[in-house]
């Protein structure tokens, strides 16, 4: 058996050399670089996770499983869903007694905590929801009542990227177009090998936006991009908007908390907005929207009308009819669990990000492909290219092989198609997304690795895979 | 055969799912210990009468929902691509089996009836946003709607330039007829200037005061007054009063599975009866199922915990371990709600708000009228006052008299305000005689709500 010191996990992470996890007082700030000693009891801080704590924390997981897709629904460790288990419980034991007396400063203290780590300035401008699309649907909606009551003409744009999350895209439609404004969306390449690639894509769309006298009401931004997935250099583009004139930037950051650094007022959006069960180790789910404090916020609305409309998208936000709200009130205990690694959110971040590219660089070195995007434009997840001899011709394809990987190989990861450029010659057309999150062993990436071996050693191609 | 551990969270036998499950021989009714030992999570001490707001759950079914959550938490990317939709179609199949429902299409989950107002009330703002209805054509609801709706009008009806009709209802009242009565002349008053009446939003069984209304008769008159749809928000429906959509005859249908149908929060089904216009409503969380039907877009609205959707088998299953099902349930709810309802008013010299026949699983019994509740933040405080110092948990509701004839009477003064009271399988009768015994105690102490406000 591993002891501590040789299991994979050590050398993914620097972890501290405590056996038990006994407290230590706050003296130790040398580790805690957040800033955030004001969570509401003072306790002693936890030691840091020994190799086997992080084990235990995932043993959830599916053993069997090589789970590099941390990107698609995330990951909780066990200390999280149990506190989510009691704060569950405590409403279940006397609802009516939570809902007057608990529920409502629970939710601020989250908010409150969020907002710090997030650098807003004020807690109003922080409103919890399920996930982006719900806050997608927010946003959009403001915008189709704005064509509905003629503050924005028909033909007016919308400028999102080619690349935008597939719900965002019908949110967009089912809201800005339906309601009359135009879309137009930005064509990224990929690979894509700079920032420059893509901030020339997107000033030429902002031109397309402004062409016949229109305003570009509403430019939609991923921070990074889902599939295939990119760090989109945020802060140039709103820049780029603003010189512009459009009126409202929406940065769609589903993966950026824990994931990249996330900071409104460098990045300068008018709302933001992250999921918390992706990379911030929340239970499903939990998002924030930021929207910084002005006029147009006042007309934010959540779609879920309840007795709080009109009181501010927070406090609407805050109570949409009885539900389940524990995934939300979990916060401070993640910060916690967090500050126990060493450096923090930021800590975790910087090693995912280091390992995953390790990863990615060598997958592709065994396999003879290409990364899609250079090191500093991934986050905690690469694209690695899938050998051409696999045959990936279709979005089918791509979902099939994910299928097939899962099970007959115990891989969980997904598959990107890229339809082929004119005068391409033998292109890569399937790249596959890993992540890398603290639960990932260099193990997971070797069982991967040699899936994609054989299958091509047998002389696999997705032509073998019925429907 | 119900015995079968299911360890990893899946219902056992579903193999026919359409095939209502009839209480099995080898299976034994559940015995009262058993039913302490469900609700054993309540917490101690308070009597708590108020399974109306948040409902309850128990603690079988919270186990199952445990199971449904770590199996997601364990491989979600399976969980996703492999078994949710399919779940999610089997609770769907029993809600419609249920409610007598033709089509699995018709029935969507959603989280709470408060949603399934929103998706009704955004498809009415289209509607007027997009030309189809003119500015001026009316919404009509009753004046005692949830408040969540009456906001939701607001921000989706009145918003887009539709204008609203309220519905007064007597309260107390004597007999239905009062209330069919009284919708008929609202109806045809609010229509008196040529208005078309684009929906009317009618409450199953109303929130405060609780009363059951009698929707088959309201519908037909709507249909007769040539109301273009009909909303009933029947939030405490299922599992207090028989739900059959067929005899209801609604467009729209909403009942919360959470309050009286021992769902963990929060879920809710939103029936929508298959029809041209139906094909129109669609979730305000668009997700890329977008287009794809109500029922699917609910069925995926981003990553999220599903699992309070998913344990429908399984209550159907704890329920049917009750004589007589949900039915008998209810029954006996209402039995003992009113048993427990005439026992206080009794004590206390007041009255009942509504004839037993009226009542579902709730009741509304007058309080004293010497307590001087006169406004709805007398109430609450009041509320907090019992809960605080009495540990019962009851929600209290003001209602002004109209005039001091009409009102009911307690002793020489009116009654303005009614505890609305609840039974629910894990009350005891020691619950009311608590709450009996507080109301007392606070009379025998010259107790008046101004003793609150200067808190």
């Amino acid at each position: 058996m591993d002891s501590p010191q040789s299991h994979p996990c050590r050398q993914l992470f620097e972890l501290k050399d405590t056996a038990t996890a006994t407290a230590t007082t706050d003296a130790d700030t040398a580790t805690n670089h957040n800033h955030n000693n004001h969570t509401a009891p003072q306790k002693p801080k936890l030691s840091s996770l020994s190799a086997a704590d992080l084990r235990s924390e995932f043993a959830h997981h599916d053993p069997a499983v090589a789970r590099i897709n941390n990107g698609s629904f995330g990951s909780c460790p066990a200390t999280i869903i149990a506190a989510q288990h009691r704060w569950h419980l405590r409403f279940i034991q006397q609802p009516d007694d939570f809902y007057f007396n608990v529920l409502q400063s629970s939710i601020l203290r989250s908010r409150t905590l969020i907002k710090d780590l997030i650098n807003a300035d004020h807690v109003e401008e922080v409103s919890i929801v399920d996930n982006a699309t719900t806050a997608a649907a927010i946003v959009f909606q403001q915008t189709a009542w704005a064509f509905a009551e003629g503050r924005f003409n028909k033909g007016d744009a919308t400028v999102m990227l080619h690349y935008a999350y597939g719900a965002v895209k019908k949110s967009v439609q089912a809201y800005i177009s339906r309601a009359g404004g135009r879309v137009i969306e930005v064509q990224l390449p990929f690979p894509v090998r700079s920032n420059d690639e893509i901030i020339c894509e997107f000033r030429k769309a902002l031109e397309q936006g402004k062409s016949d006298g229109h305003k570009v009401r509403l430019a939609v931004i991923d921070h990074i991009t889902s599939m295939p997935s990119v760090v989109i250099p945020v802060k140039e583009l709103v820049k780029i908007c603003r010189e512009e004139g459009v009126d409202r930037v929406f940065v769609d950051a589903a993966h950026a908390i824990g994931c990249t650094e996330v900071d409104m007022k460098e990045i300068g959006a008018d709302v933001y907005t992250s999921n918390l069960h992706k990379w911030f180790f929340c239970p499903p789910s939990v998002a924030f929207l930021y929207c910084r404090k002005s006029d147009e916020t006042l007309d934010l609305h959540h779609p879920v009308v309840s007795h709080e409309y009109g009181n501010g998208l927070a406090i609407e936000s805050g109570w949409i009819g009885t539900r389940d709200y524990s995934a939300q009130l979990v916060v401070p205990e993640v910060l916690e669990f967090v500050n126990r690694f060493e450096g923090g959110i930021e800590g975790i971040r910087k090693r995912n990000h280091e390992k995953v590219v390790e990863m990615g660089e060598m997958l592709m070195k065994a396999w003879g492909t290409n990364l899609g995007s250079p090191p500093k434009m991934c986050s905690s997840m690469v694209m690695v290219g899938l050998p051409v001899c696999l045959g990936i011709l279709s979005d089918s394809d791509a979902l099939k092989l994910r299928t097939h990987l899962r099970d007959c190989f115990g891989i969980e990861v997904p598959i990107y198609y890229r339809a082929p450029k004119d005068g391409e010659i033998d292109p890569i057309t399937g790249y596959a997304r890993i992540s890398h999150q603290v639960y990932n062993v260099v193990d997971d990436y070797y069982k991967f690795r040699d899936a994609v071996n054989k299958l091509v050693n047998d002389g696999f191609t997705c032509a073998f895979l019925s429907d | 055969m119900d015995e079968v551990p299911r360890a990893n969270g899946e219902s056992n036998d579903h193999s026919n799912p359409s095939k209502k499950p009839k209480i099995s021989s080898s299976l034994s009714l559940i015995t009262q210990l058993q039913i302490q030992q469900e609700f054993a999570h309540h917490q101690d001490g308070v009597a708590r009468i108020n399974n109306g707001s948040f409902g309850s759950c128990p603690a079988s079914i919270l186990a199952a929902q445990r199971r449904w959550q770590l199996q997601f938490l364990r491989q979600p990317d399976s969980f996703f691509f492999n078994y949710l939709q399919k779940s999610i179609l089997q609770s769907r199949t029993i809600i419609k089996n249920l409610i007598n429902a033709h089509h699995a299409e018709e029935v969507s989950l959603v989280d709470n009836a408060t949603t399934a107002a929103a998706i009704v009330l955004q498809h009415i703002g289209w509607g007027f946003a997009e030309g189809q209805f003119h500015k001026g054509d009316a919404v009509v609801m009753l004046h005692c709607a949830f408040q969540a709706v009456k906001k939701s009008i607001q921000a989706y009806v009145t918003r887009a330039g539709g204008s609203v009709i309220q519905v007064e209802l007597p309260f107390p009242v004597r007999s239905k007829d009062q209330i069919i009565a009284e919708f008929q002349r609202a109806l045809v008053i609010g229509k008196a200037n040529g208005r078309k009446v684009r929906l009317a939003i009618i409450d199953h069984i109303t929130s405060m005061p609780s009363l059951i209304i009698p929707v088959r008769e309201l519908v037909c008159i709507c249909r007769e007054e040539g109301v273009d749809q009909v909303f009933v928000d029947a939030a405490h429906a299922v599992g207090s009063v028989h739900v059959d959509v067929q005899e209801i005859g609604a467009d729209f249908y909403v009942s919360n599975l959470h309050k009286w149908f021992f769902c963990p929060p929060s879920v809710a089904f939103l029936y929508c009866r298959k029809s041209p216009l139906s094909l129109n409503l669609h979730h305000p969380v668009v997700s890329h199922e977008y287009g794809n039907g109500l029922a699917v877009e609910s069925s995926w609205i981003g990553t999220r915990d599903y699992s309070s959707q998913l344990v429908v088998p399984e209550v159907l299953d704890f329920i049917n371990r009750f004589e007589g099902g949900i039915d008998g349930i209810s029954k006996r709810n209402h039995d003992a709600v009113v048993d427990m309802g005439e026992m206080l008013a009794k004590a206390w010299g007041t009255v009942l708000g509504s004839p037993p026949d009226m009542c579902p699983s709730m009741a509304m019994v007058g309080l004293p009228a010497s307590f001087g509740i006169s406004s709805d933040d007398d109430a609450l405080k009041f509320r907090t006052h019992l809960r605080d110092h009495f540990q019962v948990e009851v929600p209290i509701h003001h209602q002004a008299p109209k005039d001091s004839k009409v009102g009911s009477r307690n002793g020489n003064n009116c009654i303005t305000a009614y505890a609305r009271i609840s039974h629910q399988v894990y009350n005891k009768v020691d619950d009311y005689i608590k709450f009996r015994e507080a109301i007392n105690q606070l009379v025998h102490d010259g107790f008046t709500c101004k003793v609150l406000s200067q808190k």
